[in-house]
């Protein structure tokens, strides 16, 4: 029997996957998915400013560190330019903005009264004002150090390096970094189960589109039964179903690198999980359907609303309470709760209750499909 | 040795009974004509012998062993090609071939022998790599028979295997039946053109109602109704009103009207002939030719059911 499943799974997959577009249908717009969350997500809280230096006191200590710490800065881009290249580039909208150092300035911070240090804007106050503020505070305290000092090197030099060790928690930003990077891998998974699902619905539909053109029958006369035929079937959704996640953690990954804050292999594990979710929803809808263009009006009455009301698109808190608590009825949701409790550094053992409610859909899914394909016996258009 | 055995058989839809305590013999080697009306069964039937629908009773033996008990068997050694095109639009006229012969468990180079030789067979190798969606009626059901014969089956079943095609195509595959015929294969035909069936049929069924109403040789059956005479006559054009009356005369059974010509069946013994061109020309109508036709297939069909095959 493995052996006919097997020849009817690649003969099957190879007949579809033949044309282009199909490929586009399963894997493209998956990944096209991933992309749509980059620019959701990405675009959202890093704008970022695009900084020409010019600094004209070369060699010297403070000079150069406080240009480090607007490099340091979140969301804050530096280049190195010439005093020309910065007002052509500021006029061809190329930078954001420039901070011009003259020499002089380390000098001037040192003995307590900064001076030689100017911004430069073409979008106004605004664009500048975040790096003004951090940028002068940062240049207060150094000047402070120096009015304290009184001209002493020593003295300076001293509290100058402890000042300087510290200001290592400006990294400590970077926590802010990988929400965003977990945001977007969530937004990501929260598409490709919607694809996941509508391409487990079409491979499903296989089997009315082959009743309708009557080949299924044909295969029934053959030594095939249904039962090995459906099963065949499965299994190809089911391969698909696999490709489909490898290529999307894949690209998003080893390709975006977005960090999704969670074990890839855990990912991997919830994803093959919905797989059988998927599949088993997709039969259902294909047993209770008369005909593909049923299938199809199921398909979109089912699929895509619950996405929705499942948080696929947009984070479920946006969401009423009574919407909400609907989402508890919908698989896709505990995909998605799994995945943050997983992101916000809960074990696997704190997604076991989540996983055993996505097991129990798939059974019950799977038993509902079958009960429902045992009663369908209608051979009426063959011969 | 028989290749189908079928006894007792019957299909029931609720109360509908679409197949009726049928029995049926097809000997091997025979090129068998099941003929009926539309609705008669035939269908029906041919889905039971393929194991696709279950009998409600009877018992159907292929090669002598019994379908239900031993179907893999029975499936192996048969090849159906059904009334409806049966194939997959989105593969090559190779990969259809190749697929279904491979449900039979044919493999590799085998796989590929048989596939070709079947395309040969009807005249395909040269479309082996276009899709079919390209293809003219007739390609398609000749494609349709490839896919049932590529295995080697025993027993194959064809029904209306040249509905709708080109006189090329049908006569292709008529010349096919014959060969596969002469390669030792037997095989049932169901059509609904007598000239065909009179052609390439050895023996022949009538089904009507879901029972068999008459089977044997095209002799045979004919030399049943030699107590009617088939009556043509052509007149310039027809009333409509004509048929009443004339089924009034003595002696006449039925009359058919196809635009202008009027076929009438009377009993060969009552001599009426003179009664029923003086009824025509009664009726105003201009006669033409009158001719008196030798008992076929189709008169045989038309006096024991008392239908024309083609409605
Ligand atoms: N699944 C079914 N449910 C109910 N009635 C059915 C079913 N299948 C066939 N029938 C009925 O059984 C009768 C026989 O149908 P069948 O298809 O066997 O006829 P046929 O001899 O093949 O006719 P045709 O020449 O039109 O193909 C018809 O009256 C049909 O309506
Ligand atoms: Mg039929």
């Amino acid at each position: 029997m493995w052996k006919d499943i097997w020849f009817l799974v690649t003969r099957t997959l190879r007949a579809t996957f033949r044309k282009r577009s199909t490929i586009i249908l399963y894997f493209g717009l998956p990944i096209a998915g991933i992309l749509a969350s980059l620019l959701l997500y990405g675009s959202q809280g890093t704008t970022e400013l695009r900084v020409g230096v010019v600094n004209g006191d070369e060699g010297q200590t403070i000079a150069a560190d406080t240009v480090r710490f607007v490099q340091g800065l979140d969301h804050v881009k530096v280049v190195n330019v010439t005093q020309q290249e910065l007002h052509d580039q500021l006029a061809a909208s190329d930078l954001d903005s420039g901070l011009i150092i003259d020499s002089g300035y380390s000098e001037s911070v040192r003995s307590g009264s900064p001076d030689h240090i100017a911004i430069q804007s073409v979008k106004g106050a605004q664009v500048t004002a975040y790096m003004k503020s951090m940028l002068y505070g940062y240049i207060d305290n150094v000047a402070a150090m120096g009015r304290i000092s009184g001209g002493n090197d020593a003295k300076f030099q001293q509290l100058y390096d402890r000042y300087r060790s510290a200001d290592f928690k400006v990294t400590s930003e970077s926590v802010n970094d990988t929400s965003t990077t977990k945001e977007m891998s969530y937004q990501s998974i929260g598409f490709l189960l919607m694809f996941m699902m509508t391409s487990a619905v079409s491979l499903s539909e296989l089997i009315l589109k082959n009743r309708e053109n009557r080949t299924y029958f044909r295969v029934l006369s053959s030594p095939i039964n249904a039962r090995t035929y459906v099963l065949a079937n499965i299994l190809m959704n089911l391969i698909v179903m696999l490709a489909q996640i490898v290529i999307v953690l894949f690209f998003m990954r080893v390709v975006f690198r977005i960090d999704p804050g969670m074990p890839v292999a855990q990912m991997f594990g919830i994803l093959l999980l919905f797989s059988l979710v998927s599949v088993s929803v997709s039969l259902v809808i294909v047993a209770f359907s008369k005909s593909t263009a049923m299938a199809g009006a199921l398909s979109n009455l089912v699929v895509t609303p619950t996405c929705l009301l499942s948080g696929c698109f947009f984070p479920i808190s946006i969401m009423p309470d009574a919407i909400r608590r609907v989402s508890d009825f919908l698989p896709q949701n505990w995909v998605l709760q799994s995945i943050e409790k997983l992101q916000s550094g809960a074990g696997f053992a704190g997604v076991w209750f989540n996983l055993s409610i996505l097991l129990a859909f798939a059974v019950v899914f799977f038993l509902i499909a079958t009960y429902k394909f045992g009663r369908n016996n209608d051979t009426r258009n063959f011969v | 040795m028989n290749v189908l055995d079928i006894r007792g058989l019957t299909k029931k839809f609720g109360e509908f009974v679409a197949v009726d305590n049928m029995s049926l013999t097809v000997r091997e080697g025979e090129v068998f004509g099941f003929l009926g009306a539309n609705g008669a069964g035939k269908s029906t039937t041919i889905n039971m012998v393929s194991s696709l629908l279950r009998p409600s009773s009877g018992e159907i033996r292929i090669l002598d062993r019994d379908i239900t008990k031993q179907s893999r068997f029975a499936k192996l050694n048969l090849g159906i090609v059904p009334q409806d095109l049966a194939i997959y639009e989105d593969m090559t006229a190779y990969e259809n071939v190749s697929f279904f012969a491979g449900l039979y468990g044919l493999r590799g180079t085998q796989l590929k022998e048989r596939t070709e030789e079947a395309l040969e067979f009807v005249g395909l190798c040269d479309k082996a790599k276009s899709l079919p969606k390209n293809f003219s009626g007739g390609m398609k059901r000749r494609l349709n028979i490839a896919c049932a014969i590529a295995h080697k089956p025993k027993l194959i079943i064809m029904d209306e295997p040249t509905v709708g095609i080109d006189p090329q195509s049908r006569n292709y595959i008529l010349t096919s039946v014959r060969n596969l015929n002469e390669s030792g294969c037997t095989i049932i035909y169901t059509s609904h053109y007598m000239e065909e069936v009179e052609e390439i049929c050895s023996r022949i069924a009538i089904v009507d109602h879901g029972k068999i109403i008459a089977e044997g040789t095209k002799e045979q059956l004919k030399s049943t109704i030699t107590d009617v005479k088939d009556i043509r006559i052509e007149v310039k054009s027809a009333l409509p009103a004509a048929a009443g009356a004339l089924k009034a005369i003595p002696g006449v059974r039925t009359v058919l009207q196809e635009e202008n010509m009027i076929r009438i069946h009377s009993d060969a013994a009552v001599d009426n002939l003179n009664r029923i061109l003086k009824q025509l020309l009664d009726d105003g109508m201009e006669i033409r030719s009158v001719e008196e036709q030798e008992p076929n297939l189709e008169t045989v069909f038309l006096t024991l059911t008392g239908r024309n095959l083609r409605d």
